[in-house]
């Protein structure tokens, strides 16, 4: 089986590098590909589901590529650059990603997989507390939902969230909070063995 | 639990891990990275399920449906190929004049012999297999070696492919179609346009309008824009893209119907199109054409389930793919069932 996108042998080289080199050298732009699409894909496939993710992928770094003159060199990490041409692409499929979690507040699915006995009882929350969080994505606007997926499905950090959307810091705190604050309230409709401790 | 980790686990379950066609992406971007050193890549981009739509409804199901409804089936009788279960390679190629022709859809279509319903498997072009040793057109031999499936035609034509593909699927294959962009165009056009609606205008790369917006009847290049566009229509996926080619199939089988159909002048015109428009070995005249789409009198394009061969990426080359023979096998079960 193979799990993961192979990648490069050794490449000492940092993000900006690849970018600087691939004005002459073109194809070393690929290297970004197989350090980042895996990550990508989970991102976007978390949001918009399997067959779109792959298109949206595959489309972000042909965006990435064609402004690849315009990356500032000195931001050596190119993960934000990426995520948010990503993002702006999954905004295109606003509508399916919207029904997907409309979906997902309705459907009853099959319990928690088996696993040690905590994963088995964290599961337990989290299964019973899904329609509410779908409720409540569904509903997030659109610049707070981009925000808080970014910090909890692509796992950047504030300071990136920020260059990712091109706003600053305390624009994306203060996204972060209120779309929190909306999850959370939706979770305490329905669940209230989640209050806060 | 905080919501925040809810949410990471909602996510984590609702995600899934990259599939080995990612590398089909990869594949994308180094065909741009390349044409930006000035490597120009010969005819356009062919997607796999678009051509497969378009050439099985132009090779196959518009002649069945065109016949189906002519009253009596007067072809049944002298069909002898309507007995048994048949396996059909198409092979959309790209040769539009200049270049080596490269063949950039390749599908393999089994009909049972009730012809109640199609499978239909799309092989990727870059995939790579053992090509077994072939003659060229001009009688010169190729040795056996180990490369990408569309190579097998670009040095030795369908003949080559054929067996490339038999070595590959282990599926016997009983009949080829070959087809390129002038045979489409050409089918369209014998059909007298077809209707469609355009979401949103259709630019070419450069940016210059191809199709407008809205309901209009497209001749064979409309069609061909319609059938190719990859983006800037719809959702841009490839399930919009797929929605949009059964779309196309549907109008173009009501266009017949209506159209064609009512007239024989046209429809002998059409029939000739067809038989002029496409290859197929070994090869069949407009009779032998009219006879084999009589057989399929009972398909219904909506019963032809298309799918992919089962990739990953290749250990030697990760832009490559190869089977997953384990799984591949399943699929092709069926072609080898001839019995029924």
């Amino acid at each position: 089986m193979v799990s993961e996108m192979t990648a490069p042998p050794t490449v000492p080289a940092c993000d900006a590098d690849l970018i600087g080199r691939s004005f002459d050298e073109p194809e070393a732009f690929a290297a970004l590909f197989d350090r980042y699409s895996a990550m990508l894909y989970r991102y976007v496939s978390r949001r918009l589901g399997p067959e779109a993710a792959e298109d949206v992928v595959g489309e972000t770094f042909l965006v990435a590529f064609s402004k690849r003159h315009r990356y500032d060199l000195a931001q050596r990490d190119a993960r934000p650059w990426l995520f948010g041409i990503a993002t702006k692409l999954v905004a295109r499929h606003h509508r399916s990603e919207a029904a997907r979690y409309r979906a997902l507040r309705r459907s009853p699915v099959d319990g928690p997989a088996e696993g040690p006995a905590d994963r088995v009882a964290a599961g337990v929350t989290a299964w019973a507390s899904r329609p509410a969080l779908a409720e409540a994505l569904a509903g997030l606007p659109r610049r707070d939902l981009d925000v808080l997926l970014l910090v909890a499905w692509g796992d950047l950090a504030y300071e990136e969230v920020a260059r990712a959307l091109g706003i600053p810091v305390g624009t994306v705190r203060s996204r972060l909070n209120r779309a929190r604050r909306k999850v959370r309230s939706a979770l305490g409709d329905t669940n209230p063995m989640d209050e806060e401790e | 639990m905080d919501d925040l980790e809810l949410l990471r686990d909602l996510g984590r379950e609702l995600g899934d891990e990259p599939p080995a066609t990612l590398a089909r992406q990869r594949g994308r971007l180094l065909d741009a990275a390349r044409a930006r050193r000035g490597f120009r890549l010969p005819g356009g981009r062919w997607t796999l399920l678009g051509v497969v739509a378009a050439v099985t409804a132009a090779a196959i199901l518009v002649p069945a449906f065109m016949l189906h409804g002519r009253g009596a089936p007067p072809v049944a009788a002298k069909t002898p190929a309507a007995a048994k279960a048949m396996n059909i390679l198409l092979v959309g190629s790209d040769a539009r004049g200049g270049g080596p022709a490269r063949s950039d859809t390749i599908v393999l279509v089994h009909l049972p012999a009730d012809r109640a319903r199609a499978e239909a498997v799309s092989i990727p072009r870059d995939s790579l297999v053992d090509v077994p040793a072939c003659k060229s057109p001009k009688g010169k031999t190729i040795p056996a070696y180990r490369g990408l499936i569309n190579g097998a035609y670009s040095v030795g034509g369908v003949p080559c492919l054929v067996k490339a593909v038999e070595k590959a699927t282990l599926v016997p294959v009983d009949t080829a179609v070959e087809m390129d962009f002038r045979g489409f165009k050409g089918i369209v056009n014998a059909l007298g346009g077809v209707p469609v609606t355009v979401p949103k205008t259709i630019l070419d790369p450069q940016g210059r309008p191809l199709l407008p917006a809205g309901r209009q009847i497209v001749n064979g290049e409309g069609a061909l824009a319609f059938v190719r566009a990859r983006h800037g229509l719809g959702d841009g996926s490839d399930l919009d893209r797929i929605k949009r080619q059964q779309q196309f199939m549907a109008a173009v089988a009501r266009r017949a119907k209506s159209g064609v159909l009512a007239d024989p002048v046209r429809l002998a015109r059409f029939l000739a199109a067809v038989a002029g428009s496409v290859r197929t070995y070994p090869r069949m005249g407009p009779g032998e054409l009219e006879a084999f789409a009589g057989s399929l009198r009972k398909l219904d394009p909506g019963a032809v389930r298309f799918v992919t061969v089962p990739v990953r990426p290749a250990p030697e080359d990760p832009n490559r793919l190869v089977f997953d023979e384990a799984r591949a096998r399943t699929v092709f079960a069926p072609f080898r069932n001839r019995g029924m």
